[in-house]
């Protein structure tokens, strides 16, 4: 007998223990301890917040304002990249090695791992990238991808449309507060213009995708997606045409142009300038252009001057208001007749104005101070201060409802309101009971205190268009499938009766024929207008025009500032012939295209500017 | 009972083989399971054909197929090497590891040479040849290097153990093991005990403990041992209290100055004393997860999201880390059963081997029911981390065609020596 053959079971417990302890550690791995499955769930899960596209931009005749561009991101993947194709690259990108180098470098510290590819040039034009795309395919390790970003074929429309960029904290905050958790670091947001006002409806709805991944971080399988609603697309009222022929009418000169429908209210066009290339704000230029922008203070390109500059004084063209206002109280008729007096207040050399639509056709300063006159204080005064601040009170409400002293509710960011000088304005400046009429007095002619924006300017185009009434002037349209919104749908009455406009009308279509504002006369078409010569101590005076037409039945208004442009109706004047001439009929005339190139080459700058536009 | 062993081992080739298909995709035959259903294809070939062989000619090639064996290891050497080890002669597409052949080889001589008639196992002079039996291929192993399966080399322990071995000896080694595995945990926790305000490092406190177990071992052996056994037991007590200090101080020499700095990693990951996720833990911080993922019922046949060729969450998924694929796939459930039916063959095998009349296939029975058995130990272990990381693969599971075909050998050739063992007289 084999005296060792007990010890076969010492061996078989051997077997059994460790086959016990494999199976409690294995229990406990696998059922006890729910950590290990969570730490798998870690390795392989990867969540994806997918961004939605945002919405395009259009004009009212479905012309592309805003839309998508590709652009390329140079990837580098660093453990793919050999030493013999680094010289290759180097040569591609006109760089030097050590930049090779400290790009790899950053490509594989930090949060990044040599295994997976980041970026290495961002915002590759399509151009810049055909170029070197077959150059790329001879080396490893270093691919393009493509991305979309905010592209401009218009390359119009900068101010309107606004520009994006990256949140900062601050509004990444500001959001989180208010309960907005749409934006994570390195989204872009709308600052401006129409992307800052609508951006809710530009931006979309964001998406999720849950993917499995490999050990090298590639999405392998798709588990669940809930895709992103793509941001609407914007249609705009803006006509593309016309606001380029605006700008391109507006180089080398500082004012604006806004044109309105009158019995819409849609904005036609909208120019600022000067203005720039909506494009250079836009990927890897953003920061360079910006500043570039932002420091040139004496043209300040980036205000959006029709809605900001509330400070325009309106010279001349407030005449109308005050002839419609005088009207509607009664304190003139359309025959009285004033003489051009010209000791208090200056005037050019005209005929007589015996009518009231002489005067607007002469812009008769001293006519327009009686009139003003006769509106503050009634005929047989008492109280002469007293008078006058009632006087004051009563005007400035009627002034009011011409849309004048406070925003219009266009949807642009932070419209200004102007400002209608009022009696709590004197008191502050003079003190109670130390001013009247007479300190007054040249808010008669839209000069003093009076401040107005080149939009509410239009907008009196379009209310004396109208005969009477305005929709606020609005950027927008459509957003998506949506019509237009309902606060651009009520109509804004003046306190003047409709049948008061006709005079003001029939005069400013003399102003045109055969008044101030004879150059912006358009062949076959009968322009209604009123020029505006705002006095300006340091230099030329600024150059005011509104007008609208045809004027039996108007379909656009518009307003016109030139700053320094001397007189209204040396710039002003034929600017809006031009656009309203080109707005109607699609083309110019070739009296219209003369009138185009002479004002296109003129440059109009304050002699300190520093030129550099 | 042996057609349910061959029908469970043949289910299990099926089983590996139809993972392996699941990792790879695409053409079958160019991929690396479709060569494994070549060699496969082989092993069953050349598993039957021996069983066409007479036992006795298997018997006494013994040592002809151990010195061809020997040979190759030596050969081998002069190899190129693959993934830093000289282990594998290359054949266009194909490459055969001779260390996998060579547990066979040597599991035949040595069952050849202690069934020797004037081979007795008290003989010292016996006992040293038996030894370097092992031991010369295991060295070879170890040049190559490839210490896993040098390792299992240490499974002819209880082939000696069945065959005459002192148990002590067993007992002896267990426990110089657990001194130096207590010794590197505590060093490698580089913890401290304060003593009387002194501020002494844990493995010198360890040596204190165990030198106060010794002198009470001293004092035990003293008042409670018949005087004339006293003489003896002092001498062994002195023998095994300088080893065991010895053992102390010495690992803490070479934990200090030979091991690198990946070694003492991986110790200080096993004891869970430090957490590294991205470097040495790798490897076993992500087969952990995957066998956790598969909790009570597993994820289901061909569901794994971690550990499969797609994902390859876990590193060497179809070599020495197969066994997460299956946790995962089959949760605990599938990984108990897949337990018990490794202990039941490993029993199933010493009972073959128990009711052999030749000694010579009783000793060869053993020999590769351990080689099986620390393959299986060592593996699973390492796998959920209860062992260092050491690459080993699980017979008949991992990928590789020298380890299949030496495997399916090893056990036809126990299968074919079984069948006779009616013949043979004792």
């Amino acid at each position: 007998m084999d005296p060792y053959q007990n010890r076969r079971w010492v061996i078989i417990l051997v077997i059994i223990s460790i086959s016990m302890i494999f199976s409690l550690r294995l229990l406990y791995i696998q059922v006890i301890d729910k950590e290990w499955s969570k730490r798998a769930e870690q390795i392989s899960y990867i969540k994806e917040n997918l961004q939605p596209p945002r919405g395009f931009i259009y004009d009212r005749n479905q012309e592309l304002l805003v839309g998508a561009e590709n652009v390329y991101d140079i990837y580098i993947l660093p453990i793919k990249v050999k030493e013999k194709d680094s010289i290759v690259i180097c040569d591609i990108f006109q760089i030097s090695i050590e930049e090779l180098r400290e790009k790899i470098h950053l490509a594989s510290t930090g949060y990044n791992v040599p295994y997976k590819s980041s970026v290495m040039f961002e915002s590759l034009s399509k151009e810049e990238f055909a170029k070197i795309a077959p150059l790329l395919s001879m080396v490893e390790g270093v691919q393009g991808k493509s991305k979309t970003d905010r592209g401009y074929p218009l390359k119009t429309g900068a101010h309107l449309l606004g520009y994006i960029r990256r949140i900062s904290q601050i509004q990444l905050d500001k959001f989180k507060t208010q309960g907005d958790l749409f934006y994570s670091k390195n989204d872009f947001i709308g600052i401006t213009g129409i992307e800052n006002v609508y951006e809710k409806e530009l931006r979309g709805e964001r998406g999720d995708a849950n993917y499995l991944r490999d050990y090298a971080g590639n999405k392998v399988e798709t588990i669940d997606k809930n895709p992103a609603t793509p941001g609407k697309d914007i249609h705009t009222t803006i006509d593309a045409r016309l606001q380029k022929l605006g700008e391109e009418l507006m180089t080398n000169k500082i004012g604006s142009i806004v044109a309105i429908e009158p019995n819409t209210g849609e904005i036609l066009c909208m120019v600022s300038s000067p203005t720039y290339d909506p494009s250079i704000l836009t990927g890897k230029k953003f920061v360079e252009s910006y500043t570039m922008l932002k420091s040139n203070d004496s043209l300040k390109p980036l205000i959006n001057r029709p809605v900001y500059n509330d400070n325009y004084r309106p010279g001349s063209i407030f005449k109308l208001v005050q002839s419609l206002i005088a009207l509607q109280t009664g304190v003139i008729q359309k025959n009285t007749s004033i003489v051009c007096n010209k000791t208090k207040i200056g005037c050019h050399h005209h005929e007589e104005p015996t009518s009231l639509m002489k005067a607007i056709k002469h812009s008769c300063n001293p006519y327009f101070l009686e009139v003003y006159k006769r509106l503050i204080l009634s005929k047989r005064f008492d109280n002469y201060f007293e008078e006058s601040r009632k006087g004051l009170q009563r005007w400035e409400e009627m002034v009011k409802t011409f849309g004048f002293g406070n925003p219009l509710g266009v949807d642009v960011p932070e419209e200004k309101g102007g400002f209608v000088p009022n009696v709590d304005f004197y008191d502050k400046w003079y003190g109670k009971k130390r001013w009247a009429f007479s300190t007054i007095y040249s808010n008669s002619i839209g000069e003093g205190e009076i401040g107005v924006s080149p939009i509410q300017m239009a907008n009196l185009a379009a209310i004396i268009a109208n005969k009477g009434y305005y929709y606020v002037p609005h950027l927008v349209k459509k957003i998506g499938r949506e019509n237009r919104q309902n606060n651009f749908l009520l109509k804004h009455k003046t306190c003047v009766d409709s049948s008061h406009f006709q005079t003001v009308i029939d005069a400013m279509q003399l102003v045109v024929e055969s008044g101030t504002g004879r150059s912006a006369q358009i062949d076959s078409i009968s322009v209604c207008g009123k020029t505006g010569t705002v006095e300006n101590k340091t230099f030329n005076d600024h150059s005011v025009f509104i007008a609208f037409a045809p004027k039996e039945d108007p379909k656009i208004a518009i307003s016109v500032y030139v700053e320094y442009g001397t007189w209204g109706s040396k710039w002003a004047a034929p600017i809006s012939s031009v656009m309203m001439e080109y707005y109607l009929k699609r083309k110019l005339s070739k009296n219209g295209t003369e009138k185009k190139n002479n004002i296109k080459e003129a440059i109009i700058l304050h002699p300190n500017t520093d030129f550099t536009f | 009972m042996l057609c349910v062993s061959l029908i469970v081992f043949g289910y299990f080739t099926i089983y590996s083989s139809s993972y392996l298909g699941y990792v790879q995709e695409n053409s079958f035959w160019s991929h690396s399971y479709g060569k494994q259903m070549i060699w496969i294809i082989i092993s069953v070939i050349l598993g039957t054909l021996i069983l066409l062989i007479e036992g006795n000619f298997i018997q006494n090639s013994s040592f002809i197929i151990y010195s061809f064996f020997l040979l190759l290891l030596i050969i081998v050497l002069f190899m190129p090497a693959i993934k830093g080890a000289k282990s594998w002669f290359q054949f266009g597409g194909f490459s055969i590891q001779p260390s996998e052949f060579a547990k066979l080889g040597c599991s035949l001589a040595f069952a050849k040479y202690l069934s020797l008639i004037n081979v007795r196992t008290q003989n010292i002079k016996n006992r040293i040849i038996a030894a370097s039996l092992v031991l010369i291929p295991a060295l070879l192993i170890m040049i190559q290097p490839d210490p896993g399966t040098m390792l299992v080399f240490v499974g002819f322990v209880f082939v000696l153990y069945r065959e005459g071995l002192s148990g002590n000896i067993l007992l002896i080694g267990l426990f110089a093991v657990l001194i130096a595995v207590t010794g590197v945990f505590f060093k490698a926790s580089a913890s401290y005990v304060t003593i009387f305000g002194m501020a002494i490092s844990g493995n010198l406190f360890f040596g204190f403990i165990l030198l106060l177990g010794f002198t009470a071992a001293f004092f035990i052996i003293k008042y409670f041992v018949l005087p004339r056994y006293r003489r003896e037991k002092f001498v062994r007590l002195a023998i095994v209290s300088v080893v065991g200090i010895c053992i102390t101080l010495s690992v803490s020499f070479v934990y200090d100055n030979m091991f690198k700095e990946r070694h003492r990693n991986r110790f200080q990951i096993m004891f869970g004393i430090k957490e590294d996720r991205k470097g040495d833990g790798y490897n076993i911080y992500q087969a952990l997860s995957a066998i956790g993922s598969g909790e009570t019922f597993g994820k289901g046949y061909l569901k794994g999201t971690l550990s499969n060729d797609k994902f390859k969450h876990v590193p060497e998924q179809n070599t020495d880390f197969i066994f997460c694929v299956l946790a995962e796939e089959w949760g605990f459930l599938g990984c108990f059963m897949f337990i018990l039916l490794y202990a039941a063959i490993l029993i199933r095998m010493i009972m073959i081997a128990e009711r052999q009349r030749s000694k010579f296939t009783r000793i060869y029975g053993y020999c590769i029911t351990s080689i099986l058995f620390f393959h299986f130990m060592i593996n699973i272990g390492m796998v959920i981390g209860l062992a260092p990381v050491i690459g080993i693969p699980l017979p008949f599971f991992s990928k590789g065609g020298s380890a299949v075909l030496a495997f399916t050998l090893m056990i036809s050739i126990l299968l074919r020596l079984d069948a006779e063992r009616k013949v043979v007289l004792r």
